[in-house]
């Protein structure tokens, strides 16, 4: 190798005595600090009303830099946590991770990078839109599809093809082990869902049995809060996955999908094993529950799990209340219903069906034999809707019709009455879930169908869920959404169809319900039928006068206290439906906190 | 080798210590000026890294893994990127692929200028180090510009590189190099060819091909002795060097000189090597792949073990990672390149040579302390 | 190169039944030998071209109790990695040295023994502390060895100040 050597090369290097030099000058390193690169990894900016508190940023830190501070005096919001994160940058190795993975698109990293401090508390922040120094800078690094960390698709399941309409199976299929799998490792364990969920079921506990493949465990966080596992793992509203942080940027972790997979793969042996680990033996007492809808399925399990003996009275056949009657059995599958119950049942729980309060019983005689009574009757009647026509004996009501085409699914009765043409009034779910039953039954008796839909709102504001609107379209059901029903044609007795006009506007100026229409828009919907589905009530005549004159109602539902005890008959509860209004997951909720309070109530006496 | 017990004097050298190379220490017994015994302390770094990734999320590690080489953080990005791809069995992009070998070279560029700008410390000519470091800055200007960050970029992620270059990048990185072409006349005049480095380093710190093969030292040493191409980037290629043209300077007399000029020519060829990769590398096409599914806290790695290198400025380095299949690794060991030189050549091979020689044994063996720690 | 590696797998086969073998990812090959072999397997890979160890290192199976020795050689002039892997009792943990076969690993056996325990006779210098002067914890890379906790119990933790003066939403 030529390894040259020269006495006058290094001489060269004089030349640079004149140029200028490449470096930043002491005195400009503070005063006007170079500008840093465009993706520059600086100090973080977080928008504060953008930040869902998740903590995922602190999860993924890999030096623990991010605390996450709660600051008491922040409303709860459905959705969000009353936490922001705070950063120590004595820790922080600006790695921008925490940015790549922010679930609510808050948090960025910016172009400051200088802060001195000789004192090490000096290096805490919890920066907000302005960052540490309350100084504007421009964004630095920020997250983009590539460093993305999140998981935003969700891992659909398979639905049955467009020949499900002929028949009552059931339309989604459950998750196999690879897509459960999949999907629960988009979950980032926050608890948002755990804290908007009614029942404060233990969702991340449960989504991650699932990653680690301990099913009975997640048998057990889910009967910890909720034993309609199988009927809130089909048909559940998920209130948590319209919290889920993921769908702030993507779609939300499919958590009732999730929790139905857990109860349909475990083995049943360990089902019951997880479902009946807390249930004791029965010394505390005697307790009455009235209706065998979710609430009071859900208070049963949890007083038997609290020692206590309970019968369940139930004025039909069989028990489950609304998931027995009223979800469509392509929805919530009979064998998920019967599992539900059966555990219930195994938990020590007595069941007395055909036996109606206020007809077969009344609440004086449960007041006397039990230590304390427990309402969970439901919205079990239909509201009816006070329209010329209404009187014809073809128009039907959505509860006695759902009931009827169940126990038609359960081989109990002959098919329903129904024609070949017929119009659904309503735009909730249990509107759809008449005209899809419709459709159904239509198929099998006709071989075709046609079935109408008519409500107030508009197809947007419709309060059913979007996947009943679009799955029901797929079916071929004719929607006429933002058209009032006026009255019901009748001639000779027999109904010719629907009259209604266009809706303007549903609420007036004061907010009052006062729908008003465009007269130039209104049409006549022939139908032979008409199904209202427009809501439901229940009925209160088993109150003796002076129950009915120390209770308070309002809108269809009693008052009282945050544990469904009556202020005026300590020994009385109620759940469910006359208390939070129709809602599965309210129900679980609602029977669950009953149970508690009546603990507490019976132990206290 | 004979103490004299009169004469004897310990000394410390490090680890803070101005002439020393690194936070580094060796305990020297030394006679007049002459090391006759000497023990590698090393540990001053030593942040128990091992041990931290077993207890982070394979993401998470991203972050501190650069750390373990403080000079060249890219190659510990790329042989954990590759560990995880191997065991999770994930296809590279092949934009990411080019942008990696890209980060390597440039990093390789910066880490020799580095080297080259230390020999000015042990041997008096300090402007050879200001030039270098001035040099090397502009390349931390690149990096700063693609990855975010000037010194540790966490940028090469398992699946791929976290973000695509920035617009117009290659011009920017093509100017560049126009430049240190340019100079690199300037620091042969300044540095090769100077006097006192040729007093200083030839047939100065020799290291006989049978001490290569004896301690397991890499890289340039080993090259420098051997006059074999043994580098892992012509043996084992990874990334697309299999795709690119560029010899490997070799000799086969290594003294403290030859390794210089080695790590001179190396820089020539890795400036020949990024020209190519300027040109090769396509404009469009995915950078990241996805490793299996979810999101980061919840990523895992299937289970196995596999042992993964590269060809670093000091020689062979490699990750050594074990998965059990859950979200943290097993079991991570760092093969520091430095390690035979760095410890059992201090221990047998350091002796016999001056006190002021050293510092300049360490630098032009290749020895970086926080690779032996870790 | 695929036939140096089947070469080799058979030439292992046949002088010292090792059967098993994975492959981790291209060129490279990894194998467990028993651990009375293990000596005599490394010398014999010396001798045919793997000059290199490039890593001595350990794995805590602490849940069967075993502590595995992995050798990683390397042979520079086909570009075949292997993982010689052995396991020893993680209760008495006892090897023997190889600086016989391979000088370099004078300090990986040093290491290994500072993180893991592992003594290896013959290798005198072994005992002694290479990174964790003035370490007297357990060996710090054992899987029982929880840093955290060693850490709290010796330096607390630290308290922060959480009174920040800005509240969501700026001021």
């Amino acid at each position: 190798m030529k390894q040259e050597k020269s006495m006058l090369s290094p001489l060269k290097a004089w030349k640079y005595l004149v140029k200028e030099p490449v470096t930043v000058s002491k005195k400009d390193i503070f005063v006007k600090p170079r500008e840093a690169a465009d993706r520059y990894r600086g100090f973080h900016v977080n928008e504060h009303d953008k930040c869902t508190g998740c903590g995922t940023c602190s999860e993924i830190c890999p030096t623990d830099a991010i605390n996450m501070i709660v600051l008491p005096d922040q409303p709860f919001v459905d959705g969000k946590k009353n936490e922001r994160p705070a950063f120590d940058y004595g820790r922080c190795s600006f790695c921008g991770l925490c940015v790549d993975i922010c679930t609510g698109d808050s948090l960025h990293m910016t172009k400051e990078y200088v802060h001195i401090t000789p004192d090490v508390n000096q290096m805490y922040f919890m920066p907000d839109e302005l960052g540490i120094h309350q100084k504007k800078f421009e964004n630095g690094w920020l997250r983009d599809e590539v460093s993305e960390l999140l998981d935003l698709e969700r891992y659909e399941m398979k639905h049955e093809g467009v020949s499900r309409k002929s028949s009552f199976i059931e339309i989604v299929k459950g998750f196999s082990y690879e897509m459960a799998l999949a999907e629960s490792s988009r979950c980032v364990e926050c608890g948002v869902c755990t804290q908007t969920c009614p029942a404060q079921m233990n969702i991340p506990e449960y989504i991650r049995t699932v990653y680690d493949g301990d099913l009975k465990k997640g048998i057990e966080w889910i009967y910890k809060t909720n034993p309609l596992a199988n009927v809130c793992g089909r048909i559940c509203t998920h209130k948590c996955e319209s919290a889920c942080v993921i769908s702030n940027r993507g779609d939300a972790v499919a958590i009732r999908w999730l929790k139905r997979y857990i109860v349909d793969n475990t083995p049943m042996d360990q089902y019951e094993a997880g479902a009946l680990a807390y249930v004791t033996e029965k010394t505390n007492g005697k307790v009455a529950i009235v209706g065998s809808g979710p609430s009071g399925l859900s208070c049963a399990y949890y007083l038997s799990t609290l020692g206590y003996e309970v019968d369940v009275y139930e004025k039909n056949a069989l028990p489950g209340g609304v998931i027995r009657y009223g979800g469509p059995e392509y929805r919530l599958p009979e064998e998920s219903v019967k599992k539900d119950i059966l555990m219930i049942e195994n938990a020590g729980v007595n069941f007395i069906c055909n036996t109606e309060l206020g007809k077969d019983i009344s609440l004086e005689t449960l007041e006397e034999k039990y230590d304390s009574v427990f309402l969970g009757i439901g919205f079990s009647y239909s509201r009816p809707l006070p329209i010329p026509g209404s009187d014809n004996h073809e128009v039907k009501f959505a509860i006695e019709f759902l009931g009827q085409a169940r126990d038609y699914n359960r081989g109990l009765r002959a098919i329903p009455d129904i024609s070949d043409e017929v119009i659904v009034i309503g735009g909730g779910n249990v509107a759809f879930d008449v005209a899809r039953t419709l459709i159904r039954l239509q198929e099998e008796k006709y071989g075709k169908s046609s079935v109408a839909m008519a409500a107030l709102e508009h197809r947007e504001i419709l309060p059913a869920d979007l996947e009943e609107i679009e799955e029901g379209e797929e079916e071929g059901l004719k929607y006429s959404f933002g058209y009032g029903p006026q009255a019901i044609k009748v001639e000779d007795g027999i109904i010719k169809g629907l009259h209604v006009k266009k809706v303007l506007s549903i609420f007036d100026g004061e907010g009052r319900f006062n729908p008003s229409y465009d007269e130039e828009d209104q049409k006549i919907i022939p139908a032979k039928q008409v199904y209202i589905a427009i809501g439901q009530m229940a009925n209160f005549d088993f109150f003796n006068e002076e129950m009915k004159n120390n209770i308070e109602f309002f809108r269809g539902k009693v008052k009282v206290n945050d544990n469904g005890q009556f202020d005026h008959y300590p020994w009385l509860f109620a759940g469910g439906d006359i208390v939070r209004g129709p809602d599965i997951i309210n129900g679980v909720a609602t029977g669950h906190d009953a149970a508690k309070a009546i603990d507490a109530y019976i132990r206290s006496k | 080798m004979e103490v004299n017990k009169l004469k004897e004097v310990k000394l410390f050298l490090g680890p803070q210590h101005p002439g020393m190379h690194g936070n580094y220490s060796v305990h020297m017994y030394v006679d007049g000026d002459i090391i006759k015994k000497a023990r590698p302390m090393p540990g001053m770094l030593h942040r128990g890294f091992e041990k931290l990734m077993e207890r982070k999320l394979w993401m998470s590690n991203m972050a501190i893994i650069p750390r373990i080489c403080v000079i060249e953080p890219d190659i510990n990005e790329m042989v954990y990127a590759m560990g995880v791809e191997a065991l999770a069995g994930v296809e590279v992009p092949e934009k990411a692929t080019w942008i990696r070998m890209m980060i390597l070279e440039m990093a390789r560029v910066a880490t020799h200028l580095f080297a080259l700008g230390g020999i000015g410390g042990p041997t008096g000519l300090y402007t050879s180090m200001y030039w270098a470091v001035a040099e090397r800055d502009l390349i931390l200007d690149l990096f700063e510009k693609l990855t975010g960050a000037r010194v540790y970029h966490i940028f090469i992620v398992p699946g791929g590189v976290r973000k695509d270059l920035p617009e117009g990048f290659k011009t920017q990185l093509g100017t560049y190099l126009e430049s240190l072409e340019k100079k690199l006349p300037e620091y042969q005049e300044l540095l090769l060819k100077h006097p006192i480095i040729h007093t200083r380093s030839k047939d100065n710190i020799l290291l006989p091909a049978e001490v290569v093969h004896e301690l397991g030292v890499t890289g340039i040493g080993m090259r420098s002795a051997t006059g074999k191409a043994y580098d892992l980037r012509k043996v084992k290629p990874y990334a697309f060097y299999d795709q690119v043209e560029f010899e490997v300077p070799t000799a086969t007399y290594s003294d403290a000189l030859t390794r210089i000029h080695l790590k001179f020519q190396e820089i020539q060829q890795s400036i020949r090597i990024l020209k190519q990769i300027i040109e090769k590398m396509p404009d469009e096409g995915p950078v990241k792949a996805p490793i299996g599914t979810g999101n980061a806290l919840k990523l895992r790695v299937p289970a196995g073990m596999v042992y993964t290198a590269v060809e670093s400025t000091r020689g062979e380095y490699g990750y050594f990672i074990v998965s059990n299949g859950k979200e943290k690794p097993y079991r991570i060991a760092v093969r520091g390149a430095s390690y035979p030189q760095g410890l059992l050549g201090i221990e047998r091979y350091l002796p016999g040579h001056r006190i002021d020689d050293a510092p300049l044994w360490m630098d032009t063996m290749g020895v970086c302390s926080p690779e032996i720690d870790r | 190169m695929m036939n140096s590696m089947n070469n080799l797998k058979e030439q292992l086969k046949a002088h010292y039944k090792i059967a098993a073998f994975e492959e981790p990812t291209k060129m490279q090959l990894a194998f467990n030998v028993e651990p009375d072999k293990t000596l005599d397997v490394l010398a014999y890979l010396k001798s045919i071209g793997y000059g290199q160890l490039s890593l001595l290192t350990c794995i805590d199976w602490i849940e069967i109790e075993e502590f595995q020795l992995v050798y990683i050689l390397f042979n520079w002039d086909n570009g075949i990695h292997l993982l010689v892997r052995t396991s020893i009792d993680r209760n008495n943990p006892k090897f023997r040295t190889i600086e016989h076969i391979y000088p370099g690993v004078k300090y990986y056996e040093r290491d290994v023994h500072e993180f893991f325990g592992v003594e290896f006779e013959g290798n005198e210098d072994s005992y002694k502390h290479l990174f964790l002067e003035l370490w007297e914890a357990d060996c710090p890379l054992k899987k029982d060895f929880d840093p955290l906790e060693f850490s709290t119990n010796r330096y607390g933790n630290r308290k922060y100040e959480t009174n920040f003066p800005r509240k969501v939403g700026g001021e």
